[in-house]
């Protein structure tokens, strides 16, 4: 039982950090990225590709999260302009039906150009006992970043100047423009970060299970949940969200069965909302 | 200081506000009074950039400003305290303050200037915006908008939602402000507030000026005791 909730743990600490990656870019800019989980997954096509030149993992992965952060910010400055233009559930909606596009686009390219890649890292190193249960260094690995990450991305929204303009913007956009804070630059800034979170989850799944490019469509369902689940827009809501989902991943893979558990998954989501319609920390909980 | 010319502007196809020049000297307090939906907001809302001019001009300091965008309006020294006050509800007083100096670090000497102004700001510094009365979030606003030492401050409906004693309270610490120096632009429907503080006013109805002069000849005027005033 140890050994599955300590999986869940880990697992949901992905979770987390997917979810929050989509999460910001939905409270700043009213736009749900549906072609997150495809730009993870080239994030993964790049890292591989890159390593088959011959680069090292480590500049491989800089590389990897880097395109992804580009391909995001692209998305921002191109196809999402006429989107701005519109307020409220018009934006949403329109957000919703271009992404889907853009996801259709990468998913194809990438089907096309690299059928059989995917992403495997394979960290060496003996198990690691951590309370009795024997933890692949991977795992671990994977963990430490995510949760360095989680805690700098914490910090940043907490104790920077930016993290606070950032998160003006979210609780008021006219209130954080009438401060002099200008969100089309916040907005960047939050699309490249999106990207990099999303390629950065993407490297550390690789590290304990490898990464097909046919993944995009689950990562993308997977942030949603965890984004619905947690309140749209909320952070904070993301993290405990993922860890949640998480733990009932792992607990229901391993005493169900892996075929049931996005069943379960999702019937836990919609649990949530029942109780609670906008999340765990939702904007009108 | 603020110089209006000919502004026009609304939302879509027709004008709510045509025509419109008013202009504001350094260190005045000035008043733009009018009845709900004569305009006032839409003025303000305009001159800040926050709405596009349609025609007309802005001028801030010699300079044209016209269509600039509300974030860059706020770095050249003009606070805008809109009567939804637009604060942050999820962050504390103190935070709010923080990013009415943004982008700069919160300067200090300002900080207890705004904490002498509003005390009450102080006792409050970790409580969450959204959870406060409507007098407290009128002096955040105000206070939020003081941080980024503002030269010239505008204000719509500071007392919008306030009871009449919390009214009186907010155009006292006004009042206060104009001692220190800063020049104030306010709309307000409570007229006789607004014309104590202000050494000049501005009648605006439907989206026209109708009468200006100093504010004790506005008191005087009988189309104004008769309209806003209360006294026939």
């Amino acid at each position: 039982m140890t050994a599955v909730l300590l999986d869940g743990i880990v697992l949901g600490l992905q979770f987390g950090l997917l979810g929050v990656g989509l999460t910001v870019v939905y409270g700043l800019a009213g736009v749900l990225n549906l072609a997150y989980g495809p730009i993870a997954v080239a994030a993964a096509v790049a890292v591989s590709l890159s390593m088959q030149s011959g680069l090292s993992a480590g500049p491989a992965v800089l590389l990897g999260i880097l395109t992804a952060a580009v391909i995001s910010l692209l998305l921002n400055f191109t196809i999402l302009q006429p989107v701005y233009r519109q307020e409220g559930e018009t934006r949403v909606l329109l957000s919703l039906l271009l992404t889907i596009g853009v996801a259709f686009i990468i998913d194809g390219i990438l089907v096309w150009r690299y059928p059989i890649e995917g992403l495997s890292l394979n960290i060496g190193g003996d198990p690691v006992s951590i309370l009795g249960v024997p933890m692949r260094t991977g795992s671990l690995l994977a963990s430490a970043i995510v949760i360095l990450t989680g805690g700098a991305l914490i910090a940043f929204f907490r104790a920077t100047t930016t993290g606070k303009a950032v998160r003006s913007v979210i609780q008021d956009e006219v209130g954080a423009r009438l401060c002099g804070v200008n969100p089309a630059r916040v907005r960047a800034l939050i699309f490249a970060l999106s990207g990099a979170l999303a390629g950065l989850v993407v490297v550390t799944e690789a590290m304990a299970s490898p990464v097909t490019i046919s993944a995009g469509f689950r990562l993308t369902i997977l942030a949603l949940l965890v984004t619905v689940v947690g309140g749209l827009g909320s952070i904070r809501g993301a993290f405990l969200a993922g860890l949640i989902l998480g733990i009932v991943n792992s607990v229901s893979s391993f005493y169900i069965g892996a075929y049931i558990t996005t069943i379960i998954l999702l019937g836990a989501a919609a649990l949530t909302i029942l109780v609670r319609p906008s999340g765990l920390f939702g904007k009108h909980a | 200081m603020l110089e209006v010319s000919e502004l026009s502007t609304g939302y879509g196809a027709k004008d709510v506000v045509r025509g419109v020049s008013i202009d504001v000297r350094e260190g005045e307090a000035v008043a733009i009074i009018g009845s709900n939906g004569a305009g006032k907001t839409t003025l303000l809302r305009a001159i800040c950039g926050l709405l596009p001019v349609s025609s007309g001009v802005v001028g801030y300091e010699g300079r044209a400003i016209t269509n600039l965008r509300a974030n860059e309006v706020a770095r050249i020294g003009i606070a805008f305290v809109p009567a939804e006050r637009h604060l942050f509800p999820e962050m504390s007083v103190a935070e709010n303050l923080a990013l009415g100096a943004y982008p700069k670090r919160p300067d200090a000497k300002q900080q207890s200037l705004v904490l002498e102004l509003f005390p009450r700001l102080g006792e409050r510094s970790r409580q969450a915006a959204g959870t406060m009365s409507g007098g407290e979030q009128q002096m955040l606003a105000v206070g939020r908008a003081l941080m980024s030492r503002p030269r010239l401050i505008i204000l719509d409906e500071p007392t919008t939602g306030l009871a009449p004693r919390l009214a009186t309270q907010a155009y006292e610490s006004l009042a206060a402000l104009r001692v220190q120096g800063v020049t104030i632009l306010v709309a307000e429907q409570q007229v006789p507030l607004a014309l104590r503080l202000a050494d000049r006013g501005y009648v605006l109805e439907n989206g026209e000026i109708q009468l200006e002069g100093p504010a004790a000849e506005l008191r005087d005027n009988p189309t104004v005791r008769r309209a806003y005033l209360g006294i026939a």
